[in-house]
């Protein structure tokens, strides 16, 4: 092979490696980041939650409901377009555009297209109760008292 | 300056590029007809003898009573300061002008309006850049002193907000003549689509200066908007790609640096609002104002009544007239911003939004639109639209109605019609929607697809499209259409905004 053929060749395939590089970590760019990491949250004890409500608890931005048999966790954000849902008799509704969701956080009526988040609880030696944010799980799911 | 032959024009037509050089006395000479020893800005040719150009028919005195200077001598004989403003201007500006551009119901003097607009946005912008700090914990306190201690702060702050409002108007204001008087034909579709980037440019340096007093107001505005970045996950999370492809978190990471309003999302809004959009537009307004010289100057019909019009010395004519619609809209502004105060709520509480939450009255269409999908209402329709605005000048290039509003009467009936027609389907629809519920409240746990795709945002564009398809067949005209199409669209939009600023209240709850 001619000395320039080799040369070209070698840049080009250096360029193709380059840019082939660059396409991927650009493509990356929209892969949702799921699964990493690891938040997890200490919301409170267990007197910090009166029985039968939902506590909002405003650093997070989740309620805790405690019954008598466990507790859950469930995100306070709307799954619309974000702003902060009140709880009311019926579930949870979101002032910004009116979704409604029952109390198991699924949409009622308005523009909401998801349900709201629920979130793994687990209890830390110290009696802390902690939220994973990190960790969806569904509204059935609690973490149960001994 | 030695001037060649190639250089010589007709006198004051600038049929192509005409950035030649002007002579050093940046003298106005009368030209003449042959072209004889001018160039392109009829200016003194160096070369040319006395008797070469016939002075007699070069006017003794200007409009302004003063003395036209015709040759170096008298050219150097003249102020300096006034030969550096008419060199200043007729750099800008081309030597002559049609009087059909000067007439004022014809472009209603928005370009300039919005041009004198921006400059005092810069110069009130600069002035609250010296006191704003752009960081969470103390952006609301500097707007705080800026209004109630620095001097003239509540002043100058006023009129910033006042001259930004303004500017979301007069731009679609401007775009509406633009449209309506045909001007983006004959040749002028570049201009146009500067004209839209530069609308679109409004839009966002107003959106980003919206945040930076971190009230509430700001807060929820911004989270809102960024959410709808990232409402295609509501596109994505149906065909169940997420995962792998999440356009939406990416649109948001992109805005505000991760998925809440924060430190780095006020950080990139302060850098889009003083330093990238304000260059950036700078370059378009200067491409705008390269097009215009380019394509002729100003749109005009193209009859023989118009082309008989002689045209005019731009120096002092449309110096004097824009003089003064730039005092006109410095002391509008500076009037009402004595009265009219610009809000600032309380600082900004990520947990607690107000209700109702409402983003700037410009993007209340929007805001009600996204109240039906999040998806349809903040992407999908926006973005149709803004390819509808970018494709009108490549499909309708009938150059016979350059120039005339409504392309006269046939076109006027059309736009009427138009009107009446969106004004129908829109509100009919949402008052369906409001009295007797939409899809999730009659099929409760309905596909999310169902709502996505139908709601009043695509019905009514769908319904426009059909009328627009069928005024081009019945009518034969692709100008009809696209004035149809535009019409029900900009009615739809002015619609959907007094609804979002006048129909709801807390919840988003329809009120009269």
């Amino acid at each position: 092979m001619e000395r320039r053929n080799f040369i070209r060749r070698a840049a080009l395939t250096l360029a193709s490696a380059a840019g082939a590089v660059l396409g991927v970590s650009f493509l990356r760019q929209f892969t949702r980041r799921l699964g990493k990491g690891n938040r997890r949250v200490k919301v409170g004890k267990l007197n910090d939650f009166p029985v039968d409500t939902y506590t909002f608890v405003e650093d997070q931005k989740i309620f805790v409901y405690r019954d008598h048999e466990g507790m859950r966790a469930v995100s306070a954000v709307c799954t619309h377009l974000g702003c902060i849902v009140q709880h009311t008799e019926d579930g949870f509704e979101c002032p910004c555009h009116g979704s409604c969701y029952d109390n198991k956080g699924e949409v009622t009526s308005g523009p909401a297209p998801t349900p709201l988040v629920w979130y793994r609880v687990a209890k830390a030696p110290d009696g802390t109760f902690i939220v994973n944010l990190d960790q969806k799980t569904d509204a059935s799911e609690k973490f149960r008292f001994a | 300056m030695p001037v060649r032959n190639s250089d010589l024009h007709n006198d004051g037509d600038i049929n192509s590029g005409d950035g030649g050089s002007d002579s050093a006395g940046g003298g106005v000479d009368g030209g003449n007809q042959t072209g004889g020893d001018h160039n392109a800005f009829g200016a003194f040719d160096s070369n040319a003898s006395e008797g070469d150009h016939p002075e007699s028919k070069i006017p003794e005195k200007d409009g302004s009573g003063r003395k036209v200077i015709k040759t170096a001598a008298a050219a150097a004989s003249v102020h300096p300061r006034r030969r550096m403003s008419q060199n200043f201007f007729l750099h800008i500006h081309a030597p002559k002008v049609h009087p059909f551009s000067l007439q004022p119901g014809y472009t209603l003097g928005l370009g300039i309006i919005l041009g004198f607009l921006f400059l005092i946005m810069i110069f009130t912008g600069v002035l609250l850049m010296l006191h704003y700090t752009p960081s969470v914990s103390e952006a609301y306190n500097s707007v705080k002193e800026i209004v109630f201690t620095v001097p003239g702060g509540r002043l100058i702050r006023n009129m910033h907000r006042l001259a930004s409002n303004a500017m979301v108007l007069v731009v679609f204001l401007h775009m509406l003549r633009v449209f309506y008087t045909g001007s983006y034909l004959g040749g002028r579709h570049l201009n146009w689509l500067f004209g839209v980037v530069m609308f679109v440019m409004v839009l966002l340096m107003s959106f980003s200066g919206y945040l930076l007093p971190w009230d509430q107001l700001s807060y929820w505005a911004v989270t809102i908007g960024s959410n709808i970045a990232a409402s295609a996950r509501e596109l994505t999370d149906l065909l169940g790609i997420t995962g792998v492809f999440d356009i939406g978190g990416f649109l948001q990471r992109v805005l505000i640096g991760g998925e809440t309003v924060g430190q780095t999302a006020l950080t990139r809004f302060f850098m889009l609002h003083v330093v990238f959009l304000p260059v950036a537009m700078l370059v378009f307004i200067g491409l705008h104002f390269w097009r215009i010289r380019k394509d002729g100057g100003l749109s005009r019909p193209d009859n023989a009544r118009v082309k008989k019009m002689e045209k005019i010395y731009a120096w002092p004519a449309l110096m004097w007239v824009e003089l003064a619609i730039l005092i006109g809209v410095v002391a509008v502004v500076l009037l009402l911003s004595f009265f009219i105060e610009s809000p600032l709520l309380e600082a900004a509480n990520p947990t607690h939004p107000d209700n109702p939450a409402k983003s700037p009255w410009y993007f209340l269409g929007i805001q009600e639109l996204v109240s039906y999908s999040a998806f349809s209402g903040g992407l999908l329709i926006p973005v149709l639209f803004l390819y509808f605005l970018i494709s009108i000048p490549y499909k309708d290039k009938e150059e016979e109605f350059t120039g005339i509003w409504f392309s006269g009467q046939e076109g006027l009936k059309v736009t009427l019609w138009s009107a009446i027609a969106a004004f129908a389907i829109v509100v009919i629809q949402v008052f369906v929607f409001v009295k007797w519920g939409w899809l999730r409240d009659w099929f409760p746990g309905i596909s999310q697809w169902f709502v996505l795709l139908f709601n009043p945002a695509t019905i009514s564009t769908g319904g426009f499209v059909v009328i627009a398809e069928l005024v081009k067949r019945r009518m034969g005209s692709t100008r009809m259409a696209a004035l149809a199409m535009f019409t029900m669209a900009i009615v739809a939009l002015i619609i959907f905004t007094v609804i979002g600023i006048w129909f709801r209240g807390a919840n988003w709850e329809f009120g009269v």
